[in-house]
């Protein structure tokens, strides 16, 4: 059947040579995960990944298998074609049918899931249009549509078609915090519900964090980096290495439940007896599941008691590793992974090697992380 | 109006009505075919294609004659038998078919290259296969362009004039279109008659231009 079931996991082998423009893109990744990712920064061949994945690439070559059916194996001249596939793919120019509107682009979607006998209750338009608050929207032309609106369909037309494999290029570049923070949601929800398995490129390590199990790093056509997103973007290499231009901002991704909502701050409990106040721009509700990100660089460390300091985060925690830049490196910080809490959560901080010296950090050191609530950016409720 | 303009204008309108459905499907496949293939030869089957744009009108018709004559590769002796188009309406559809066959591949190429490939390798990744990508995405999308090319295809097979009098001749009630007709009548000197038919052709025209502009502009604005 060309539609794969829901929840399965996809094992994704991937050994891929494509030709793209200046250079050729080499990628070799074996994972059994189901929430992917692909991060990099624009340039790195992300996109053509996907096009190859979806069988419209052409000059492709290599083997590809998804969940033990090959797509590609061009040593023995197999090549499956894109409508045998069964992917959801949605480009970063959503490439919406502009002859059909709304409701008709998600459509053309469904027909796919009805042929391969593959009807979910959810997955059908109108709760999908309902899920993405397109249902307002049903009858519009396509045409008249602003960014993010196009964008959400693209994903619908995606999810109505019960994908074996969903491709995200970039689904929330271009789009403005707020409608990050509303649709991140839906891809988390996507992702819990529905457990499609997703491949999600992206160039923000956070949004990579709270999505994807597992992170492909590529720059310039190679993969520099394979794992799960905290410990690669933990990692005091992605930080210095690889092309100057494309060094990711290191963040710490939290997730809880909001405790107490009180005088403009926000308690989230990331774990029993460990709570966090975030600033409270009004969108908190109590008993709420949120994620947000602190970057390394906005938190402080200290030794011993840290007392008359008007932070509302001053947590205990543990010096896992110290990374000092190479000694010829004169302008990078040193990265500090410190644990937090009973479950041990790395967090990394980004401090100068002359605070790294003064406070002799080194593993095992007891510290305690300071940062304001303000510090804690909101990236989705949920 | 006589008689004798209302029976060429009608036989001008069948003539041109069935050159242009003949020349519709191969007109279609051409354009499609130069617009997103890369075939082998391309060069050379773009030129072929557009040879009878340039080419005089009589030359084409002299060579479509040498070719269905009795003689000729297409005539009686070669077959076995007879296709019956010389000096027949037949023959007229086929001469102006022939004569409007680059402008309606030209047109329809246009209307293919302006849709965006990527829609198309979307619908394949939806699970629509090629055959059926090109009956619901890229036809909808060339629809006007194609109605385009439809409009003066049908607009050129009516003017046809050089290519038709050698292969249909000049037969009236048979083979004599609105074109060869106003020749006719100039050529006696019935210079009403001959207005009159001139006045015709110019209102078909014009409306037929109106309605490409038309199809074209709404294209574009959209």
């Amino acid at each position: 059947m060309t539609a794969g079931s829901a929840g399965r996991t996809p094992g994704l082998r991937l050994d891929l040579e494509v030709p793209c423009g200046s250079f050729d893109l080499a990628i070799a990744w074996e994972t059994e995960q189901s929430a992917l990712g692909l991060f990099g920064a624009s340039g790195a061949g992300k996109s053509s990944v996907l096009e190859a994945l979806a069988g419209i690439r052409r000059g492709a070559r290599g083997r590809i298998e998804v969940a033990g059916r090959t797509w590609l194996d061009s040593g023995r001249g197999v090549a499956l074609a894109p409508e045998a596939r069964g992917v959801g793919y949605v480009p970063q120019e959503a490439a919406l049918f502009p002859h059909r509107d709304v409701l008709g682009n998600l459509r053309f979607g469904e027909r796919r899931a009805r042929r391969a006998g593959q009807v979910h209750r959810r997955l059908q338009p109108e709760p999908v249009l309902e899920l993405l608050e397109l249902t307002p929207l049903a009858h519009r032309p396509v045409t008249a549509l602003s960014g993010g609106e196009r964008q959400r369909v693209a994903l619908g037309r995606a999810l109505c078609s019960a994908p074996a494999l969903l491709l995200l290029d970039e689904p929330l570049a271009g789009l403005d915090l707020a409608l990050r923070r509303r649709i991140l949601p839906y891809l988390l929800r996507i992702r819990e519900e529905f457990g499609i398995p997703t491949l999600h490129v992206s160039h923000d390590p956070s949004e990579t964090t709270l999505l994807c199990r597992e992170v492909c790093v590529l720059d310039a056509g190679r993969v520099v980096a394979c794992g799960p997103p905290r410990a690669i973007f933990g990692a005091h290499r992605l930080l210095t290495g690889s092309a100057g231009n494309s060094v990711p901002e290191m963040v710490n991704v939290l997730e809880g439940r909001v405790a107490t909502v009180a005088e403009s701050l926000a308690t989230i409990e990331i774990e029993p007896g460990l709570c966090i106040a975030v600033a409270d721009e009004g969108h908190f509700v109590s008993g709420q599941r949120i994620a947000f990100e602190v970057r390394a660089s906005d938190i402080l460390l200290a030794r011993g008691p840290a007392t008359g300091l008007s932070a509302q985060n001053i947590l205990p925690a543990m010096v896992r590793e110290v990374h000092l830049p190479e000694s010829g490196d004169l302008h990078a910080a040193a990265v500090v992974n410190a644990l937090l809490g009973r479950q041990e959560q790395a967090i990394a901080v980004v401090v100068s090697r002359r605070a790294c010296r003064e406070l002799a950090l080194a593993p095992g050191v007891p510290v305690h992380l300071v940062f304001k609530a303000q510090a804690c950016r909101l990236l989705a409720a949920y | 109006m006589n008689d004798g303009a209302l029976v060429a204008l009608g036989l001008s309108a069948q003539v041109a009505l069935c050159a242009t459905l003949a020349i519709l499907p191969p007109g279609i496949a051409l354009g499609w075919l130069l617009a997103r293939r890369e075939v082998p030869g391309r060069a050379l089957l773009e030129t072929l294609t557009a040879l009878p744009l340039v080419l005089p009108p009589t030359a084409v018709g002299y060579l479509l004659l040498r070719l269905l004559a009795r003689d000729g590769p297409l005539g009686e002796r070669a077959l076995g038998f007879d296709l019956d188009l010389l000096f027949t309406w037949k023959g007229a559809v086929l001469a102006s078919a022939v004569m409007a066959l680059p402008l309606v591949v030209r047109t329809a190429r246009l209307a293919f290259e302006e849709v965006d490939p990527r829609l198309e390798s979307m619908a394949r990744t939806l699970g629509l296969g090629p055959l059926r990508t090109f009956a619901e995405v890229t036809l909808p999308l060339a629809r006007r362009g194609l109605a385009a090319a439809a409009v003066l295809g049908f607009t050129r097979a009516l003017g046809e004039f050089g290519a038709t009098v050698i292969v249909a001749g000049n037969i009236p009630g048979e083979t004599q279109t609105l074109a060869l007709a106003i020749f006719s009548d100039m050529q006696v000197g019935r210079d009403s008659e001959a207005m009159t038919l001139v006045a015709i052709t110019v209102v078909l025209a014009f409306a037929a231009l109106w309605t490409v502009e038309l199809l074209l502009h709404r294209r574009r604005a959209r």
